[in-house]
């Protein structure tokens, strides 16, 4: 056989091909061992390759081989859409019938918020630190520069327990998380820049808004020459890695005894945008009353036993309540102790 | 604090708008957390007198109306019951604003009515609100019957912190405006003294320390002083009760316009001492009795200033005055009190009797000693515009220790380094002189006096603060260099966050509880009340006891849903229990009862079991090395006896699960039985572990190349050897990498007393695969064991 022949031969066998498969019927068995099979029209045509000679040999075994590619992924189409045609014909079942449930926990709405404000304070270097529940004046009080008969103290109703702290005074339920800055500040010398979110109890009636047992989150930095500057920038910083970086913080003075100056800080509403009149979360003021701030009152650091000529600080808070009835639309802060599974539920 | 508008501008040159004023007031904290309009508020209405009324063609009820107005006449229809020709009435005019809405011209029953006569309620002014409300008949016609009414006041409501005791009163809101934005003030104008000496009255202070001043002015022919209506109307506007008496009213003017609390005793009802009319500030006698303004009888204390004549005490001092000294209608001599009294006593006194008052309110915060002559003046100079005759008799200021301000060392450089601001010493100057007029330029160093109404101005930082609402919060940059730094989790924290999401993930839906119970609720928790911790001061009985456990609150919870439609549960929570010697530790509870989900239709779920709680718990606390459950020694008494294991690692315990007993769950209402719990320590597992991750990390052990091989074996057993102890007797077999109970069964084929178990033995060797012959070898040491010590017996 010439190389034109066997080059004749090639052309002949695909377009034999070509047109069988092109057919309706076309099938992939019968296309394969006519054309693929060990006895098939091209396997056959390639066996006969031996007898020419060497150098057109390999001209034309990658004509071939190219062909048989070229034969074989045609075939496997046909296969593939035999195949898929045969699996719609299968019996079916209906896809639309609900899944198994798998068993699903769920955190509570104040852990989620409390972690993400502690993943917040972290980032900006802040370490959680831990606090009792249970204190005594001297740390809830006396050391945060709440003076023994000062009408600060009304700003917080107490509870007492019976149980005696070490001058004999009875302890009490802590009203802040402040109280963990003096230990954190007794036991550590600066620098410091740690954060603690956790309970706090206050004998007030129970309603909507108030409760006798909530939670605060409360950051403080302690290093030589600290600024308000720093706080404004750490505060906004904060707040932007909680609510997007298009918020904006306002900072308004205000007083808490264990900061001065003192500062309560706004957040620009992220629910209108400061656009809607009839916002039901700013009431149309454009602007979210959050934290409290400053700059640690000189007679802490002191009642800490660090001179204030050397070291300043700042420190700042807020409800984690607050956060979270702002972030999951909970209107009544008597929800969050009630575990009621069909509202802990929602928030998986 | 109720601030009326009108009345604070009275000490402002050219005062500012409301808005601007509140916008101003808000930038320096003096929040103004809502506004009031007081009086009516329509417009648009006039006075217009009745000429005609005719039956409405269309409606029974109706008449159609015709009016003068004053400039014209109109007609209107009216469905009112009372109206008669000749009456004088209000007319609302299209477009007026009324409480209810803008009137507008509208077709009643066909026909057009261009107006509407008002009723009181329409108006919104006080009076009987049915019917049309009829006006004096010789107001002229056309008379915009607003100006019948007191002038409106808007009247601010302002927070107030405990710290701003300075400006506690209109005035000293008018000058903190002054200081901070340059008005100038306008003073209120008091009585001159004349040369009134002291004839007939005495001042003694037996307790210097708790009173720094006091004033008294003695004033006769006090008679007849009544309130003029200017100062009733700014009264009503900010809630006070006008008594019509100016000898009342006009101290608590005076206290809402200065902020000194002022008291004004009727003088005929002092005993008199042997030289006339004694005042004595002294402490009350122990167990001494006083009947106080508001009729009730308070027993004294010695710590406790009391104002008293000759004899007996006439007021508690800062607190509220005596009934026996009382001004009325019949008054005729009168001495008025202002003075300083400590801020703490005045305090500790009104919180032991539980008595508050606007003056108490106002010394607790501290007031401004140089204030009280010029108050008391001013409060003679209203009783004499109210009562001309009055005169004073007598003035006596008691004030050994005049105020002397105590300097502080001020620099820019020092306020600019907490504010972390660039403020000019020209600015800092401006802000220190407003608090200081004369004080002397300086260059960026001062020595700054602080007013006598300011004593909190001790340190740079209480001046930084007002230098920064100075310049305005917003002036002070929001920028930082603070340095990088190791942020890390306290221990707990870092092992309850795990626990979380480790329950979480196994299906348990976590619960918070504020931990407070009733003496039920503890008992639920196997303490006994009294040796919980308590609160003294419960805000009921039922939140007494600080809880031991965190039981209670689980079952409290699990018995809540149940009544909402559950009928399983999987909760977890972490909090603190409380000892009775005050001491607290954080736990980790968990309660499962129930299926872990819901049932579906493809398949249902069987409910949990101790097993199903004792493997979850096992599946992350097993991993710490040498983690086990032992039978307790002692377990809480809220499980049932025989059905609770300790979780011990090492000799450490952390704690026990197992099943609540029938009576703890019929403590907290639970009705439903196969209740399962857990709880345990958190500090415990903190300790135990290690302080870097790292090495908390398990080492990985190299797996064979070689197939496993398995064998299943059955046999009976007698039901006294637990498994615990069967278990033992497969160590120290070579290859055999795993033993794994697959059937436990009792009944048909067993005889009685024992049950059957099959147990499925992987061996895996390192080195090849192992030939049934090694398997049986290796297995049948295992099988004499069983034989030997449990009389175990191959099953066929």
């Amino acid at each position: 056989m010439t190389p034109e022949e066997w080059k004749g031969k090639l052309s002949a066998i695909k377009d034999s091909f070509s047109s069988l498969i092109s057919e309706k019927k076309a099938d992939y068995e019968a296309l394969y061992q006519r054309f693929l099979g060990r006895k098939g029209e091209l396997s056959l045509l390639l066996r006969d390759l031996k007898d020419i000679t060497a150098e057109e040999r390999k001209n034309l075994g990658m004509l071939g081989n190219a062909a048989k590619q070229e034969l074989l992924s045609a075939a496997e189409k046909i296969k593939a859409a035999a195949a898929a045609h045969s699996a719609k014909a299968a019996p079916q079942i209906d896809i639309t019938l609900p899944g198994i449930n798998f068993p699903k926990g769920s955190l509570h709405p104040l852990t989620q918020t409390m972690d993400r404000i502690s993943a917040a304070f972290l980032k900006l270097g802040f370490s959680l630190e831990d606090g009792p529940l249970v204190e005594d004046d001297w740390h809830c009080f006396e050391a945060l520069n709440f003076p023994e008969c000062h009408p600060a103290r009304d700003m917080q109703d107490t509870f007492y327990v019976n149980a005696k702290d070490e001058k004999g005074k009875d302890k009490l339920l802590r009203t802040q998380t402040s109280t963990v800055q003096i230990r954190v500040m007794e036991k550590q010398n600066p620098p410091l820049r740690v954060f603690h979110p956790g309970r706090v109890f206050r004998n007030e009636a129970v309603d909507a808004s108030h409760a006798f047992a909530f939670h605060q989150v409360e950051g403080l930095y302690v290093d030589k020459g600290v600024t308000m500057a720093d706080l404004k920038w750490t505060v906004d910083a904060f707040m932007k890695d909680l609510f997007g970086s298009s918020v904006r913080t306002r900072f308004n003075p205000s007083y808490f005894p264990f900061v001065e100056p003192g500062a309560e800080v706004d957040m620009s509403c992220v629910f209108c945008k400061g656009q809607a009149e009839h916002c039901p979360v700013c009431k149309g003021t454009g602007w979210l009353e959050l934290l409290g701030s400053g700059m640690v009152h000189p007679n802490v650091l002191r009642a800490c036993g660090h001179d204030p000529e050397i070291w300043s600080g700042f420190a700042f808070g807020c409800g984690i309540e607050r956060f979270a009835m702002l972030l999951y639309g909970i209107s009544d802060m008597r929800m969050f102790f009630e575990n009621d599974f069909r509202l802990l539920e929602q928030v998986r | 604090m109720k601030i009326a508008y009108s009345w604070l501008c009275e000490y402002l040159e050219n005062p500012p708008a409301a808005d601007e004023l509140i916008a101003k007031m808000n930038r320096i904290g003096l929040k103004v957390e809502g506004t009031e309009k007081t009086g009516p508020q329509f417009t648009g209405v006039v006075a217009a007198k009745i000429l005609a009324i005719e039956q409405h063609p269309n409606a029974d009820k109706l008449h159609i109306v015709t009016v003068d107005h004053g400039s014209g006449t109109q007609k209107l229809v009216c469905g009112a019951q009372n109206i008669a020709v000749g009456q004088t009435v209000p007319l609302a005019r299209l477009g007026a604003k009324l409480p209810g809405g803008t009137l507008k011209k509208a077709k009643i029953r066909g026909v057009e009515s261009e107006g509407m006569l008002c009723s009181c309620s329409e108006l919104g002014v006080p009076g009987d609100p049915s019917g049309i409300l009829m006006l004096p008949s010789e107001t002229p016609l056309g008379t915009d019957v607003l100006t019948l009414y007191p002038k409106g006041e808007l009247v601010m409501e302002v927070e107030i912190l405990p710290n701003q005791g300075h400006v506690l009163s209109h005035y000293a809101l008018a000058r903190e405006l002054s200081i901070f934005y340059g008005y100038k003030l306008k003073e209120p104008k008091g009585l001159e003294p004349g040369n009134a000496g002291s004839a007939g009255l005495k001042v003694q202070i037996h307790a210097a320390d708790l009173c720094r001043r006091y004033v008294a002015i003695a004033m006769r022919n006090a008679r007849n002083a009544i309130t003029p209506d200017w100062m009733a109307e700014r009264l009503s506007a900010i809630g006070v009760n006008p008594k019509g008496n100016v000898l009342v009213d006009g101290s608590n003017y005076v206290m809402f316009e200065l902020g000194q609390p002022l008291h004004c005793f009727d003088a005929d009802c002092l005993k008199d001492g042997t030289d006339g009319k004694e005042i004595n500030v002294r402490r009350a006698a122990a167990g001494e009795k006083f009947i106080a303004l508001d009729k009730q009888e308070y027993g004294l204390s010695q710590e406790m200033l009391v104002i008293a004549d000759s004899e007996k005490p006439a007021a508690i001092a800062g607190v509220m005055g005596g009934l026996n000294s009382a001004v009325s209608e019949k008054t005729e001599n009168i001495i008025i009190e202002a003075a300083c009294f400590d801020q703490a006593s005045v305090r500790r006194t009104s919180k032991a009797l539980s008595l508050k008052s606007d003056s108490s309110y106002r010394f607790e915060r501290g007031t401004d000693p140089e204030m009280a002559m010029r108050a008391a003046l001013r409060f003679a100079a209203l009783i004499k515009q109210a009562a001309p005759s009055a005169e004073i008799t007598a003035l006596i200021d008691s004030y050994a220790q005049p105020y002397k301000a105590k300097a502080v060392k001020v620099s820019a450089a020092s306020l600019n380094r907490i504010l972390g601001t660039q403020v000019s010493n020209e600015t800092v100057y401006e802000c220190l002189h407003a608090f200081q007029p004369d004080l002397p330029q300086g260059n960026g160093e001062w020595l700054f006096m602080p007013p006598s109404f300011r004593p909190d101005m001790l340190k740079n930082c209480d001046i930084a603060e007002e230098l920064a609402r100075f310049i305005g919060y917003d002036a002070i940059p929001s920028e930082s260099n603070m340095p990088m730094i190791k942020s890390a989790i306290a221990p707990d924290y870092a092992v309850a966050a795990n626990l979380r999401y480790c329950f979480a993930v196994l299906g348990f839906n976590e619960i918070y509880n504020h931990g407070f119970l009733s003496a039920k609720e503890a008992e639920a928790c196997g303490v006994k009340p009294e040796d919980c911790l308590q609160v003294i001061n419960p805000l009921s009985s039922d939140l007494q006891y600080l809880r031991p456990s965190l039981v209670a609150g689980a079952l409290r919870t699990f018995a809540f849903n149940m009544n909402h439609d559950r009928d399983h549960a999987h909760i977890f929570e972490i909090g603190t229990v409380y000892r009775k010697d005050g001491t607290e530790e954080m736990r980790c509870c968990g309660l499962v009862y129930g299926a872990p989900n819901e049932s579906s239709w493809a398949m249902k779920v069987p409910a949990s079991s101790f097993y199903a709680l004792k493997g979850a718990l096992a599946s992350f606390l097993g991993r710490k090395p040498g983690f086990r459950y032992e039978k307790p020694q002692k377990a809480p008494s809220y499980y049932e006896q025989g059905l609770c294991l300790e979780m011990k690692v090492g000799r450490d315990s952390l704690g026990f699960m197992g099943q609540l007993s029938a009576s703890a769950c019929k403590i907290m209402d639970v009705k439903e039985s196969n209740v399962y719990y857990f709880e345990l320590s958190i500090p415990v597992l903190a300790a135990m572990w290690k302080k870097e991750f790292w090495q908390e990390v398990h080492k990985m052990k190299p797996v064979s190349a070689f197939p496993s091989s398995w064998r299943d074996l059955s046999f009976t057993i007698d039901e006294k050897h637990e498994w615990a102890a069967i278990e033992k007797a497969f160590g120290g077999v070579k290859d055999l990498a795993k033993v794994k109970l697959t059937d436990v069964f009792k009944g048909k084929n067993v005889p009685a007393g024992q049950r059957s178990l099959t147990v499925r033995f992987v061996f895996s060797s390192m080195e090849k695969t192992l030939t049934d012959e090694e398997i049986s070898s290796r297995l049948k040491g295992v099988l004499e064991k069983l034989e030997r010590k449990f009389g175990a017996k191959l099953r066929e």
